[in-house]
């Protein structure tokens, strides 16, 4: 270490410049990038100086200064999924995508792994398998390379990325709106630390590598929501009759009404309402009514159909918050 | 005793060339180091590095010397900017700069580049390729000065 002598220069500068011999540069052409000059490359520095002593136009040119540009060990995980990705209790292959890149300026491998137990959450996902993209960014588990610790940490170029997919199975415990958090970790194999730590000689090119400004390792979070919702039956009976009371005597009309409710921020597929016609009653032909439309009894393009023994209503999938409404009739024999 | 002097120049200013007219111009690269002590005082340290990494603010230090027995007129001092180094500043010494790999010259300022669509913009450091100090008066015999510019490594 050394102080530099550093100062202004002594004699006037010309207003405009004098026709002079150039050198060309002798720098070698290096590609820069967004993640700096590539590690093991050499900056090379050489100043020229022309004047007249009298004898015409003299150049000579300074000493050559040459750098090695060390491996910096720079990485970033960013999540790609824009928001929580809905799950269900007990889902399996549950997917979270993330983004790793190489911010440094070498050739770097990164150990992968995931951190789900880190709190600020409701649960934790249980995290199965860590893919890494074929390039396609759509996960496919018959494509896409599954990741083993210790034998393919993918191997990234300077500026280079990788879409990684963490798959996680949802407990079966996991309640509407709980939300999982899992976070993937991508960790320079060369060697993490404080920025300015440097691992001798194990830099791209030779020189040393340098761990920079993210310790060469990067986290990011991604998290599931659970989706689920809950159905709620409530069934209502009417008893009317020619007296004009409610007594059930035979001959009277009972009208039952069961209303479906779907609670939750998921939704139910393939809801349908069965109900079995009592003992001793009939059902009165033609009397389903869905939301008050009236529904045939043949199993047709309408939801509600009637086989003798039961009275049927295919609702398909109903959004929580929704409720649907089903009524039919019976006399008393 | 100018033979003497000389050599003691050349100790001096190590790696420096060595011309037959005895003008001579030595180039030194320094690496600033930000390290901050107990107390938290920050402390700008300047390092001959070997080795650097992208972001690194590197020092170019020109030391000119006239040697000889004749004053040297029309001196001009020219450093291309190496490819992977971004200038930054030259103190306050305000050289001609290009940013066309040395066919145009002039003041960072009043440059201007042309972007693809026809329109122009004015020049960044970014854009400098070539740092260039001419002197209006002569170097007198046994005169030497230093000049100094920053750049970043890319």
């Amino acid at each position: 270490m050394m102080k530099a002598p550093v100062g202004g220069a002594k004699h006037q500068l010309l207003p405009s410049c004098s026709a002079i011999a150039l050198l060309a540069a002798l720098a070698l052409p290096m590609q820069a990038q967004a993640a700096g000059t590539r590690a093991g490359s050499t900056i090379s520095n050489t100043a020229s100086a022309s004047f007249d002593t009298g004898g015409g136009s003299t150049t000579i040119n300074s000493n050559q200064v040459d750098l090695l540009v060390d491996e910096l060990l720079d990485v970033t995980v960013d999540s790609s999924n824009p928001a929580d990705v809905p799950t269900t209790p007990g889902a399996t292959g549950q997917v979270l995508t993330f983004s790793v890149t190489n911010n440094g300026n070498g050739v770097e491998n990164f150990v992968l792994s995931t951190i789900a137990n880190a709190g600020g959450d409701n649960y934790d996902p249980v995290v199965t398998q860590i893919y890494i993209d074929n390039g396609d960014g759509v996960f496919d588990a018959g494509t896409d390379t599954l990741y083993t610790p210790g034998a393919n940490e993918p191997e990234l170029d300077p500026d280079e990325s990788v879409t990684v997919f963490v798959v996680a199975t949802t407990p079966g415990t996991v309640v509407d709106g709980n939300r999982g958090i899992v976070s993937l970790v991508a960790a320079a194999v060369t060697g993490t630390g404080d920025p300015g730590d440097s691992f001798a000689g194990m830099g791209e090119g030779g020189g040393d590598a340098v761990v920079g400004s993210t310790g060469a390792d990067g986290t990011d979070a991604g998290a599931f929501i659970v989706s689920a919702a809950t159905v709620t039956l409530v069934k209502s009976a009417v008893v009317t009759n020619t007296l004009g009371t409610a007594d059930p005597i035979p001959g009277a009309t009972i009208t039952y009404t069961i209303v479906a409710t779907v609670a939750g921020s998921g939704s139910v597929s393939g809801l349908a309402i069965t109900d079995n016609i009592p003992a001793d009653t009939s059902y009165v032909a033609g009397s389903i009514t869905l939301g008050g439309v009236a529904q045939s009894d043949a199993v047709d393009a309408d939801a509600g159909d009637y086989n003798g023994t039961r009275i049927n209503v295919a609702l398909g999938t109903v959004a929580g918050g929704q409720t649907r409404t089903v009524t039919f009739r019976t006399t008393i024999d | 005793m100018r033979t003497a002097l000389f050599l003691l120049f050349a100790a001096l200013l190590p790696g420096q060339a060595l011309a037959a007219n005895q003008v001579a111009l030595a180039n030194d690269v320094f690496v600033e180091r930000v390290s901050t002590d107990a107390q938290g005082k920050q402390r700008i340290l300047l390092e001959e590095p070997k080795v650097v990494v992208p972001g690194d603010r590197l020092v170019f230090v020109l030391n000119y010397r006239n040697a000889g027995a004749q004053p040297a007129d029309k001196f001009v001092i020219t450093n291309p900017l190496p490819a992977a180094v971004r200038f930054a500043d030259a103190g306050d010494s305000r050289p001609l700069v290009s940013i066309d790999g040395g066919r145009g010259w002039g003041q960072l300022d009043q440059l201007t580049v042309t972007m693809a669509d026809g329109t122009r913009r004015a020049a960044q450091p970014d854009d400098v390729t070539h740092i260039r100090w001419a002197f209006q008066k002569p170097i007198p015999a046994g005169a030497s000065g230093k000049l100094m510019f920053r750049g970043v490594v890319k």
